[in-house]
């Protein structure tokens, strides 16, 4: 990991309030893998006093460019969004232990909820990567969005499914509703990133199912120091302990998070 | 230029330190800057047991600041010996230990036992924490137990050369009053300050941003509060005094030394800059020299009131 100013070099919005962010990424860094993460200083003064932890979307080591996908709620990424080609970020990075592989036979199944599209994004195109070599069953990634005015504009790997709350687009229900009624041949092995509710409705399902003893949960939680000195980002346990987000994850089994303690 | 400065017997390298709660145990940042050229690294709390921490959230954002509400999570005093300790040895700078505990016992048995350890160069009493039920700021704002859990500290310490470094809280009605109480009480020198207790409400919810409801406020935001506390115990008291709260530039620190610090520490700015501390230290020399002084503690001569 380095602090160091990086140059914007594209800023796409991909939705509404949604923006991709793409940076320069030097070549001497380690390559970010998905579901690790970066911290921006977002703004130019003291407020907001705390550097803002985004998970990598894209890395193009060609380019020598990473990005993350954002949305704009707050201070910190009402500033980032309006960033220019030449402008400059402040980035920290990378950070935090990334997805492992899947088990071998099973169907990775990937399911983001809303900005859990960045870093699911990155590893749905690296598991077609890795499944082309032959090193892990083909992947399918599912989006959940209330409506498909908020569906993403951006490039989806082939199998993707969209499901939307009022049925305007794809799957007309939740992605955990899609992934209920999913019939395939091989078991599925989760991964998932997105709002708390999700990825507790997504514990309970791999709980119900027989077998599945781990699934892959990347989380997200307010950090301060974000390469964990401070303590202040830990995610509850169900063992009733906590670990860092930013140290110890942020992916972790999700069958081990307390998604009712983090909810509360 | 000699940076050196004298903190109750330890002498520093030089006066520019990292604040506990804000630096983990050191290897954290270790791929960030070079932390041997620290004056002093100050732990995160050890409490005799392992302590979990608070519920989350912990953190909110503030203007020009943050809450937290940690909780003094740590894996207690003998993971920290067995696990913290022996990477901690290997520091060139100064290894100073929070100590905290929920009554004056757990103090005691926290600095018994650390006295039985090399590598060690001073302890910090952390009287002040706000997000604590027992112990803590309790302890922090009563006139008498600072000055008795301080003499009992003093008491049981081997190492007279291991300076007993006491942390005041600004959550208190006159913190003059409290630094003389440590002094009283045989402390080497005070710290101040430790964080203001704050609240952060989100109106859509209607309920506090952190799990706990209040947390300690820290960062920019704080900065004229600690200067004035430490300008103010500076002529309370005659030990040294180690100044925090919102510093992240050398004109930041040069407020601190003004007002009466003789070291200081950084914390809430790491956050946002790991190599601010350096930055602060690097500066520190040519700004003395073209200040015609000789040392950092003549900085203070340099006031006008």
């Amino acid at each position: 990991m380095k602090r160091f100013d990086s140059t914007v070099t594209e800023l796409q919005p991909v939705a509404s309030d949604y923006f991709r962010i793409t940076f320069q990424w030097p070549v001497t860094l380690p390559l970010p893998q998905p579901g690790c993460f970066l911290t921006v200083s977002a703004g130019s003064g003291f407020d907001p006093a705390l550097r803002r932890p985004f998970a990598f979307s894209d890395v193009d080591p060609a380019r020598g460019t990473a990005a993350f996908i954002f949305q704009r709620r707050g201070r910190g990424t009402a500033w980032l969004a309006e960033r220019r080609p030449g402008d400059s970020l402040d980035v920290l990075g990378p950070l935090g232990a990334g997805f492992r592989a899947p088990p071998s036979g099973a169907r990775p199944v990937l399911v983001a909820g809303g900005i859990g599209l960045g870093p699911m994004l990155f590893l749905a195109r690296q598991l077609h990567q890795t499944a082309a070599a032959g090193r892990n069953e083909v992947p399918i990634l599912v989006l959940g969005y209330r409506s498909a005015s908020q569906a993403p504009s951006v490039d989806l790997p082939p199998g993707s499914v969209i499901c939307t709350d009022d049925g305007m687009r794809g799957f007309h229900g939740s992605a955990v509703a899609y992934l209920d009624q999913l019939a395939d041949a091989l078991p599925p092995y989760y991964y998932a990133c997105g709002p708390v509710a999700m990825m507790a409705a997504i514990d309970r399902l791999a709980a119900a199912r027989a077998g599945q003893a781990d699934w892959q949960a990347a989380t997200e939680q307010w950090m301060a120091c974000g390469v964990g000195a401070c303590q202040g980002c830990v995610i509850p346990f169900k063992d009733g302990g906590f670990k860092r987000c930013c140290a110890d994850g942020p992916v972790f089994n999700g069958r081990m998070v307390d998604w009712v303690g983090l909810q509360e | 230029m000699d940076l050196r400065v004298n903190i109750g017997g330890l002498t520093l390298a030089n006066p520019v330190g990292v604040a506990s709660g804000t630096f983990g145990y050191g290897d954290e940042y270790a791929g960030l800057f070079d932390i041997d050229r620290l004056g002093a690294l100050y732990t995160k709390a050890v409490t005799p047991e392992a302590r979990a921490g608070n519920r989350t959230p912990r953190l909110a954002d503030t203007p020009a600041g943050m809450l937290n509400s940690i909780g003094l999570a740590n894996p207690g005093l003998d993971s920290f010996i067995t696990d913290k300790l022996p990477a901690l040895r290997q520091r060139r700078c100064a290894v100073i230990v929070n100590v905290a505990g929920t009554c004056p016992e757990e103090y005691q048995a926290v600095v018994e036992r650390l006295e039985t350890v090399e590598g060690l160069a001073g302890y910090e009493i952390n009287i002040s924490c706000p997000n604590v039920k027992a112990g803590g700021l309790a302890l922090g704002t009563d006139l008498k137990l600072v000055e008795s859990l301080t003499r009992r500290l003093r008491d049981c310490r081997q190492r007279p050369e291991r300076p007993l470094i006491v942390k005041l809280s600004p959550n208190v009605t006159d913190i003059a009053e409290i630094a003389r109480a440590a002094e009283a009480g045989g402390a080497d020198a005070v710290s101040c300050i430790n964080t203001l207790v704050g609240m952060v409400i989100d109106v859509q919810k209607q309920r506090p941003v952190l799990a706990m409801g209040t947390g300690g406020l820290s960062g920019p935001a704080i900065r004229p509060v600690g200067v004035a506390c430490v300008y103010k115990v500076s002529r309370a008291v005659g030990i040294p005094i180690i100044g925090l709260g919102g510093i992240g530039c050398l004109d930041d620190a040069l407020q601190y030394f003004l007002a009466g610090a003789s070291a200081i520490q950084i914390g809430t700015a790491l956050f946002r800059r790991p190599e601010c501390a350096l930055e602060i230290l690097d500066g520190l020399a040519p700004w003395l020299e073209a200040n015609h002084l000789s040392s950092v503690t003549e900085i203070k001569r340099l006031l006008k009131v």
